[in-house]
């Protein structure tokens, strides 16, 4: 394109499609900017369709800089800075919806399409899923039908068919996409950018409140999936361990400050392996799921002193990863000083009836393991109630716990029994994780929302190492051998804040089938797709192509392109006009001789004054016009080899030497 | 050093594309290169794929992948959007010089239909056309006419950017399109055949032409006009050139004649070509004497154009 | 059949002397079983013409001399009351021949024109409530002056539509004007002249020529042709369909007439200036003719093949 059409009017089909393309790259940003933004979207787009039917004229210099500061300073108020990804996204919405105003020829729609582009691409840092990425195929299309747009040569070009020819051209395009999302790859990141903030996402946190869990289990948000290379292991097994909460201060459970040390702890692999992986959602913390003990070569994440797996960066968008654990290891048989003061930390006062008891009953059973027993038949044997609407309970909260209200959440009998442990001298502490899942049996997966969030203690034997014992389990079997919903009482609503999820609606069969596929659906998107990067691509690649991905890409692009080509040509199409060309041969042989069909001659007329003028030729040249007016008009099915064959011989009787006569004009 | 490759450049394509009076645009004939356009896509992709690596989405990898592939096949879309196309060279009408000569030049879809075809004699200026799916769609394009005599139409280029004008695909084409050039009419004196007159004494209907008869008067000079009637005694006194103008009495044929005028022979020619065009718009049956011709006396737009022809090749033809 | 169909242009040519091309376009014209419409000075034989194809192909021959007095009845025929019988008898008109002559047609008023031009068109006339048919083969030769000439009503393009081909005569060479004035009377000739073809001949000539093979190539050009008067600015308007349909069919008899089963495109080239002249208008004269200016643009422009 030359520097004078791209100053040229834009046509209105592309300015049509590149309206709509607008709308729908800024609609759904609607919930990552600030809302002022839209509103000013909105004026923009009607100020530029007044433009455009010549209602008001275009905005002046002043005008156009003022809102471009004023939009800059809301951006800044409404996000306190202008760096960042968040106000960056915020920015450059804000430049694709003021350029629109100030777009006058094709240089500005053009400078408007690729930020268009550029939006959706960001867009995809916030919000990654199947729809959304399905969503984006609608963009993408106007957009480049407006691109088209901008190409056509005007008043009589029909929107529609431009929306056509930009959705064929994409469809087209599918197959050499897919190639290179396949083998094209996957660097590390060159340098590191600000990530988008996700806000408000809930979660397990690194401390904890007895009611906290409770809190979270009315959500049935998806936290992770995961899928097990063998058998899937028993449900009571499936502990998922996020992290560990040390430090207890009379009421909250929280991290250590030991266990931000990278430190790995000594384990010992013992019976079963167990592999998985876990495609893992956004949680804005930076721990990951495994069983115990667990072992991932992911880049970027170690694990800490208390068997937690960790990366450097939070979890800002969905992570896939692959893990195996040992859940028979044996744990770290040799405690520190420092981690046998932390596990056995407690308050200075507080809670005095629990540590009498615990202090009674470690000096009525010897050894762990019976003073562990001991206290699990307590849950048991005592009236206990597991519920997520527990009474309210006094300072000494622990107490009122175990001996007044005995009515609780998981983690008040985590916390309860673990201030038992160390109280009567055992080092031991809270796991906080997930616990079970539903299995999802089209894709053989494992589905765990946050409603599965639960706690579990771990204590320390000398020579033995942690152990993991479940107290809720002793209490509400049912919550970990068939989950929350199954666990809770009759009276007590699952997931009751949240009418609407179709998790309510498990026991319609057919809701739940389309749940559960749908489900499916979209962890093969996250696995598949999302989670094709570094060593799962590594990994696909060695498996399929091992040793030839380059060949393999190379054919492949070279045999999407011919078939397209193929396609687009159609070269067998033009074999039935092999007569035209033969004739056209024909008329460049005679034109050697200087003769040269007149415009508006016919083929007989023609062969006429040639063999007039020829008369030594006069035969070969009525022999293939012949033949050519008999295959051309009279319907002989003379192949176009027969005519060649005339062609030949008539190029052999007519003498070479007049070729140099070709220059001279009649 | 781009003027110097010119006719390299130019001779170049004169053996690939070599003239001819109707052209299939195929493979031989039709260049493709990225616009600049082109070239700041290439660099969205670039930044898109940045963007993917930093941020190991992989949607936005699959975005830069498509749109990719989309660059690639626009090849593809460019080429075949203007292949196939066939064009000829129409009939242009002869103009006078200073005048714009229209070309016509058709185009014809022989299959599928061609978008946005821009046709022009260069890059700057060019013309924007559809042509539909087996349709035939004719476009004219002006040249100025500068000079007398047969003028060659310099080598078309046709180009076509759709679908996304990230390439341009074009060709350069000589249509063999030929014009004949008039020589520019300037008014004047009518140079009439010296002596030599026919005899037709006709009943008193005199023509008021100029003539050699009667003493008109005075007016300037003209490039053209004959040294012999130029008033050198006005020129001493510092007036400026002066002619003396006469007018003509005799009712009988005309005869225009080049020896009667002054001046170099594109202002003779000149000179000739207004009194052709004026005694042929008057219905005046008039003669052409040029060296080396003479036309019959004669009237009517075939006598016209001959004469017309006679003053445009004067001198020119090889 | 083809020798026959020799024999019979020979026939015409011995009497209508130095205008092969057009009697052979005329012979054209019927075998595509169509109306021909001849514009020319008096004088020119048109009426021999006519005549002699009549004589020549076997056709009852009636001739209307078109006056501006000429009522519709005077062509179509009328009832007369029979004293004897005490009833309307329908005394048929002159246009029920085989071969009408319609002399000098634009001299007519527009309702007499209209009156044959109906009966050209549906093959029968309707007179005081009766249909009735026209013999078959029905063709009609109308003649008509140049525009130039007085009074004179001018057939509207509508009507022109109808008229397969529009011939003109022309002045005769020097050497046919020669042997014109040296040899007998034309018209003494004409009783002498043998029928060559019976009605039957006629008839399998006509099926024949309906079959001659027109290829998809063939076809083309003449959708080329006519696509060329409906997008080029210099034409005022377009070839109907109707317009297409008689270019083939006339290519066709034109083949058949040169001893070929399949049509060329100099077939449609040499029928063309007379199927489509009188369809045509110019775009910056839409009243004159320029017609034929404008087929030799066609013929020169289009691409044949």
């Amino acid at each position: 394109m030359t520097s004078s059409s791209l100053a040229k009017p834009i046509p209105r089909v592309s300015l049509n499609w590149l309206l709509i393309a607008q709308a729908l790259v800024i609609v759904p940003f609607a919930l990552h900017v600030p809302v002022a933004l839209i509103v000013l979207w909105l004026v923009c787009s009607f100020w530029r369709i007044q433009i455009f039917r010549m209602r008001v004229r275009m905005p002046g210099t002043w005008i156009k800089s003022g809102l471009l500061v004023g939009t800059a300073g809301g951006i800044y108020l409404a996000r306190g800075s202008l760096i960042g990804l968040d106000a960056g996204a915020a920015l450059l919405i804000a430049a694709f919806i003021l350029k629109m105003l100030e777009m006058q020829n094709r240089r500005d729609a053009l400078v408007l399409i690729f930020l268009g582009f550029f939006c959706i691409a960001v867009g995809y840092l916030f919000e990654d899923s199947l729809l959304w990425g399905l969503f984006t195929l609608l963009p993408i299309t106007t957009l480049l039908a407006a691109l088209i747009g901008l190409q056509q040569s005007g008043i009589s070009s029909k929107p529609a068919a431009t929306l056509r020819l930009s959705a064929k051209l994409l469809l087209q395009a599918v197959p050499l996409m897919l190639l290179l999302f396949l083998f094209f790859p996957r660097l590390e990141p060159l340098w590191s950018l600000p990530q988008p903030s996700n806000k408000a996402l809930t979660g397990l946190s690194d401390s904890m409140a007895p009611g906290d869990i409770a809190e979270l289990s009315k959500s049935a948000e998806l936290v992770f999936r995961a899928s097990f290379d063998g058998p899937l292991p028993p449900r009571t097994q499936l502990y998922w361990r996020a992290l560990t909460l040390e430090q207890f201060d009379g009421r909250r459970w929280s991290q250590s400050s030991r266990a931000q040390v990278p430190d790995a702890p000594l384990w010992r692999r013992e019976g079963e392996r167990v592999g998985y992986s876990v495609v893992l959602e956004p949680t804005g913390k930076p721990w990951l799921m495994t069983l115990d003990v667990g072992q991932t070569d992911l880049a970027g994440v170690r694990q800490m002193s208390d068997f937690r797996w960790q990366r450097r960066r939070p979890i800002e968008q969905s992570m896939l990863y692959n893990a195996e654990s040992w859940p028979d290891a044996v744990r770290e048989t040799v405690l520190s000083d420092g981690a046998r003061l932390q596990a056995l930390q407690l308050p200075a006062k507080g809670n005095p009836q629990v540590r009498e008891w615990a202090a009674d009953l470690h000096r009525r059973h010897l050894g762990t393991d019976a003073l562990v027993d001991a206290l699990l038949s307590y849950f048991t044997s005592q009236p206990f109630r597991y519920t997520l609407k527990p009474p309210s309970l006094g300072a000494n909260s622990i107490d009122d716990f175990l001996f007044g209200s005995r009515a609780g959440f998981c983690a008040h009998y985590a916390g309860a029994m673990a201030f038992a442990l160390r109280s009567a001298g055992v080092p031991a502490r809270v796991v906080a994780g997930y616990q079970g899942g539903e299995l999802n049996p089209d894709g053989n997966y494992l589905t765990v929302r946050q409603f599965d969030a639960h706690a579990w203690v771990e204590y320390w034997q000398p020579n033995v190492g942690w152990r993991s014992v479940d107290p809720t389990a002793a209490v509400a079997p049912a919550r970990v051998e068939q989950g929350l919903e199954q666990a809770l009482a009759a009276d007590e609503e699952f997931l009751g804040d949240s009418p609407m999820s179709a998790l309510r609606y498990r026991h319609l069969a057919w809701v739940n089938s389309i749940r559960m596929g749908w489900d499916n659906l979209n962890y093969g998107w996250q696995r598949w797709v999302l989670g094709y990067q570094g060593q799962q691509q590594l990994k696909v690649l060695g498996r399929w192509f091992s040793g030839f991905q380059a060949p393999v890409f190379a054919g492949g692009a070279a045999v999407i392109l011919g078939l397209l080509a193929l396609w687009l040509f159609k070269p067998w199409r033009r074999e039935s006009d092999s007569q035209l060309r033969l004739f056209n041969h024909f008329e460049r042989l005679l034109a050697r001789q200087g003769l040269k069909r007149q415009p508006g001659e016919g083929a007989q007329a023609f062969a006429q004054r040639a063999a007039e003028q020829l008369p030594a030729h006069a035969g070969a040249i009525r022999d293939f016009v012949g033949e050519f007016e008999a295959q051309r008009y009279a319907g002989a099915d003379g192949s176009a080899g027969a005519l060649r064959q005339r062609l030949k011989s008539l190029r052999r009787s007519l003498p070479w030497r007049l070729s140099a006569v070709r220059g001279k004009r009649p | 050093m781009i003027e110097r490759f010119e006719p390299v450049w130019q001779r170049w394509v004169g053996r690939r594309i070599p003239p001819a009076s109707r052209v299939e645009l195929d493979h031989r004939r039709i260049f493709i290169l990225p616009t600049r356009v082109g070239g700041t896509y290439a660099l969205i992709l670039f930044l898109l794929l940045l963007v993917s690596i930093n941020y190991q989405n992989s949607l936005a990898y699959g975005l830069t992948f498509l749109m990719l592939s989309v660059g690639v096949l626009a090849i593809l879309h460019t080429y075949r959007n203007i292949s196939g196309l066939v064009l000829s060279g129409g009939h242009a009408r002869s103009v006078f010089v200073g005048e714009p000569v229209q070309l016509r030049l058709r185009l014809e879809s022989t299959g599928h239909g061609h978008q946005a075809i821009a046709l022009g004699w260069d890059s700057e200026q060019l013309e924007q056309t559809d042509v539909e799916a087996e349709r035939l769609v004719e476009v004219g394009l002006t040249l100025p006419a500068l000079k007398r005599g047969w003028m060659r139409a310099p080598r078309l280029r046709v180009e076509s950017v759709f679908p996304l004008g990230i390439f341009r695909a074009w060709s350069w084409l000589d249509l063999e399109q030929t014009v004949l050039i008039y020589p520019q009419p300037v008014a004047g004196t009518m140079p009439l055949l010296q002596g030599v007159q026919p005899h037709a004494e006709d009943d008193g209907h005199a023509t008021t032409g100029p003539g050699v008869d009667d003493y008109q008067g005075l007016r300037l000079w003209q490039p053209g006009d004959s040294m012999k009637r130029m008033h050198w005694k006005a020129w001493s006194r510092g007036q400026g050139l002066m002619v003396k103008e006469f007018s003509d009495l005799s009712g009988h044929d005309l005869c225009l004649d080049f020896m009667a005028l002054g001046g170099d022979i594109e202002e003779r020619l000149s000179r000739l070509c207004y009194w052709v065009l004026e005694l042929s718009q008057r219905q005046q049956p008039f003669a052409l004497k040029l060296p080396g011709f003479l036309s019959a006396v004669d009237s009517g737009d075939a006598h016209r154009e001959d004469c017309l022809r006679q003053l445009a090749l004067y001198g020119v033809r090889a | 059949m083809g020798r026959k169909l020799d024999a019979c242009l020979n026939a015409i040519n011995e009497v209508v002397l130095g205008k092969e091309p057009q009697v052979r376009l005329a012979l054209t014209c019927l075998l595509g079983g169509g109306h021909l419409l001849i514009e020319d000075l008096p004088g020119m034989g048109k009426t021999t013409l006519s005549h002699t194809l009549a004589r020549v192909l076997g056709l009852s021959f009636q001739r209307i001399q078109f006056t501006s007095d000429l009522l519709p009845g005077d062509i179509l025929g009328t009832s007369v009351f029979d004293r004897d019988t005490g009833q309307f008898t329908f005394h048929p008109g002159p246009i029920f021949a085989e071969l009408v002559l319609a002399d000098e047609i634009n001299r007519a008023t527009p309702k007499s024109q209209s009156a044959l031009l109906e009966a050209m068109e549906e093959g029968q006339v309707t007179i005081e409530g009766a249909t009735r048919l026209l013999p078959d083969p029905f063709f009609v030769i109308a003649t008509q002056n140049p525009f130039s000439q007085g009074g004179t009503f001018a057939l509207p393009e509508s009507q022109l539509d109808r008229f397969l081909m529009r011939l003109s005569l022309g002045y005769p060479a020097r050497s046919a004007e020669k042997a014109l004035l040296l040899g007998e009377s034309r018209r003494d000739l004409l009783p002498r002249i043998e029928p060559l073809l019976d009605h039957s001949e006629l008839a399998t000539l006509q099926q024949q020529a309906r079959q001659v093979r027109a290829s998809d190539a063939l076809v083309d050009y003449v959708l080329r042709l006519v696509d060329a008067t409906r997008s080029q600015p210099q034409f005022a308007y377009g070839l109907s369909p109707r317009a297409s349909l008689a270019i083939l069919s006339a290519a066709r008899a034109w083949a058949l007439l040169a001893g070929r089963d399949y049509v060329i495109p100099e077939d449609v080239q040499a029928i063309l200036p007379a199927v489509i002249g009188h369809r045509l208008r110019e775009r910056t004269d839409p009243t004159g003719h320029g017609g034929g200016a404008l087929v030799q643009w066609l013929m020169r422009e289009v691409p044949v093949l």
